[in-house]
């Protein structure tokens, strides 16, 4: 048997409305994508090739599921007008439907159904017509039985139109609920009705309430309480002391501290009620922020920019450096050491030279508002240990063997964009304004950060 | 910023409208003109239905005002908070911080069954 | 490129081999089937290396020419590489595309029958 998809733009504008950085077609329903369910319910149903036809772009539906050998079936593109019929569906892709039987799911409906029931004999044996349907999407047979009529199964099977916001988000606690039982779901964990992805650092002070469903790449910090029901997308940060139950976090998302998520959807820095349909675009990064993902040419030119404005600095410091340090050297106000710090990656350290320039006589405080005490510092940037700014460098400590953990939005520098800021130099404090502009920053924006921390020295 | 006294119920409620952005720019003004509010009355409502964004800082004041009203021994609710308001008071779970009506003569009649605050 | 045409019915199956740029799109255009705006022509691009912006004109602009005409224009079996040029372009929003010759032959008969 062979499988038509067949959905139109119309059916799934709402998606792009709502969620617009998202492709309808994967819309995550409890962090799997759409499309993934349909396919999978094909191949339950016994369909070895499967053609997914649109008038919308599919682009991006390609770049993910690809030819289908993921799943070892052969997935095929196609193309198709808003109104054509059934027929002339079938007519388009003649080639394609070369099988006795078709099955045609169409429309943008959700369909339940049980992996563990054995759909291939039922589609096989149910007589040609639609076989289920709810308004706006159907699954119709075409083509003769592949086998004369027995006495014919009944199986669960049922279709949900997926036309708004309030049954995306029904169908999404549905299929939490009903979990990994019926559907194929994406994540690991040992017990029923908590899975969680690759990546996922979860803080020993938070509490994880089943059921849940937790992405790739997330950061639950301490204090925080994730679910019962719970859908946590993926490069997702739920702060410290914050709260998500029955609710659904989408991909890139930062959620602030102390908030509380109840019901709600959260994606990028937009709160959206899914019972109302009413939402709201958080102007204040640290409530709810979108994270950008970073792509490695970004973080290139991120490095170039740093190591040109680290060369700039250094120049611009040699000549009161050569002055002043042999002077505060003799004086004994020049005091320096080593440190070994968290290095960016996970599990990664090096040394670190530390500076400490001590009295408050006019060549002491020179030399600090001149930020000399950074320039053995800025040196490291040049071996790439160090960027001109991001994160204050971790000292590995016996309290801080694990940390930090949440080294994705760690990135040891010269300067921390803490300083930039005039942050109350309070560690933890220190590290949130540090990690949302590790997320945000650009390269351009990192240099005038750079400058507002050396003038804040002045 | 719209401030009127009703004495229609025997003692004296203030009832102020808000309206527009509640944002950084005006947070601090609303700081300032609560406390001459405040000197005229301890029982406020603040009528938010024609506030259509709220951020932090806005927030921030409300906060800031209702500290002001308990330090004076008042009373101040909110009314009529529309659904962008209302979820981002969710969100920050501020709305456990205060007694909300739907509207500003929900919020007057309910001083009513508070008399302790008119004292 | 090379144009060939064969006639199927009422209909001429409009073959294209190798590329469709800006340097031969003046050939297909000269080509009887596509020059004649009353006549109701199936693409065949099942051999179509290359299609560029101004291929895609040709393309489109016959299509107009025959739609006022009523005459039709499909395409069938475009490979992976056209049908993404399309798809970028939203050209296959304004064509009816088959993945069967035949069936786009059937196709235009039925539609020029009904006429």
């Amino acid at each position: 048997m062979k499988t038509l998809l067949a959905i139109r733009e119309r059916e799934y504008e709402w998606v792009q409305q709502a969620f617009p950085s998202i492709h309808p077609l994967l819309l995550p329903i409890c962090n799997k994508p759409f499309t993934e369910f349909l396919i999978d319910f094909a191949i339950l149903a016994g369909s070895t090739e499967i053609r997914l036809l649109s008038d919308g772009p599919l682009g991006k539906v390609e770049d993910y599921c690809e030819d289908g050998s993921r799943w070892g079936i052969k997935l095929s593109y196609g193309h198709l007008q808003a109104e054509d019929s059934l027929p002339e569906l079938l007519n388009k892709s003649r080639k394609f439907c070369t099988d006795d039987r078709i099955m045609i799911i169409s429309g943008f409906s959700f369909i339940h159904y049980d992996k563990q029931l054995g759909y291939a004999n039922f589609m096989s044996l149910m007589p040609a017509g639609t076989c289920a349907s709810c308004p706006g999407g159907n699954i119709t047979l075409a083509g003769p039985p592949e086998t004369s009529a027995q006495e014919l199964p009944a199986l669960p099977l049922t279709l949900m139109p997926l036309n708004q916001i309030e049954s995306y988000f029904r169908i999404s606690m549905e299929t939490l609920e009903t979990g990994a039982a019926r559907y194929v779901l994406p994540g690991y964990g040992n017990e029923p009705g908590c899975a969680i992805g690759r990546n996922v650092v979860i803080s020993k002070s938070s509490e994880i309430i089943k059921p849940v469903s937790i992405g790739n790449n997330v950061q639950i910090l301490s204090g925080a309480v994730i679910g019962p029901g719970a859908i946590i997308g993926n490069n997702v940060i739920v702060d410290k002391e914050s709260t998500v139950k029955s609710g659904i976090i989408l991909d890139n998302t930062y959620i602030g501290e102390h908030l509380e998520i109840n019901g709600r959807i959260a994606t990028g820095n937009t709160l959206i009620d899914p019972a109302r349909g009413a939402s709201i675009a958080m102007e204040d990064p640290h409530l709810l922020s979108g994270i950008r993902s970073a792509d490695k040419r970004g973080s290139a030119i991120r490095k170039t920019v740093h190591l040109l404005a680290a060369a700039i600095l250094v120049a611009l410091q040699l000549i009161p450096f050569l002055l002043l340090f042999p002077l505060l050297k003799l004086l004994g106000r020049w005091k320096s050491g080593m440190a070994i710090c968290h290095g960016a990656g996970h599990g990664k350290s090096f040394t670190l030279p530390t500076t400490l320039i001590t009295g408050n006589g006019p060549l002491a405080s020179l030399a600090s508002s001149l930020s000399l005490d950074r320039l053995p510092l800025l040196l490291r940037i040049f071996t790439g240990q160090l960027a001109i700014i991001g994160s204050t460098p971790v000292p590995v400590t016996l309290e801080t063997v694990v940390l930090p953990g949440e080294h994705q939005g760690y990135r040891p520098a010269v300067f921390s964009y803490a300083e930039a800021e005039e942050w109350p130099v309070n560690d933890s404090d220190a590290a949130i304004v540090e990690r949302y502009f590790i997320v945000h920053s650009t390269p351009l924006k990192d240099i005038s950060m750079t400058l507002k921390a050396l003038l804040n020295r002045l | 910023m719209n401030f009127r006294l009703d004495s229609s119920r025997g003692f004296t409620i203030g009832i102020a409208e808000l309206t527009g952005r509640l944002d950084a720019q005006n947070s601090k003004e609303l700081q300032k003109t609560f406390v001459s509010w405040l000197q005229k009355t301890r029982c406020l409502v603040l009528d938010c239905s024609a506030v259509d964004f709220i951020d932090s800082s806005g927030l921030g004041a409300i906060v800031g005002c209702l500290r002001k009203t308990l330090e004076a021994a008042g009373e101040l609710k909110l009314a009529g908070l529309n659904a962008k308001v209302a979820m981002v008071f969710e969100l920050t779970q501020a709305e456990r911080l205060f007694s909300i009506f739907t509207n500003a003569g929900e919020a007057a009649a309910s001083f009513a069954a508070a008399p302790d605050s008119q004292k | 490129m090379n144009i060939s045409e064969t006639q199927a019915g009422s209909i001429t199956i409009v073959a294209i081999t190798g590329t469709l740029d800006a340097s031969t799109t003046k050939e297909l255009l000269k080509s009887p089937a596509i020059s004649n705006p009353a006549q109701s022509v199936v693409m065949d691009l099942e051999h179509l290396d290359f299609l560029d912006s101004s291929g895609l004109g040709a393309l489109i602009g016959t299509l107009r020419k025959k739609r006022e005409r009523s005459a039709e224009t499909l395409i069938s079996c475009m490979n992976d590489r056209v049908r993404r040029v399309f798809e970028i372009t939203n050209a296959h929003r304004i064509f009816h595309i088959f993945d069967d010759t035949a069936a786009a032959v059937d196709y235009a008969t039925q539609l020029t029958a009904r006429i």
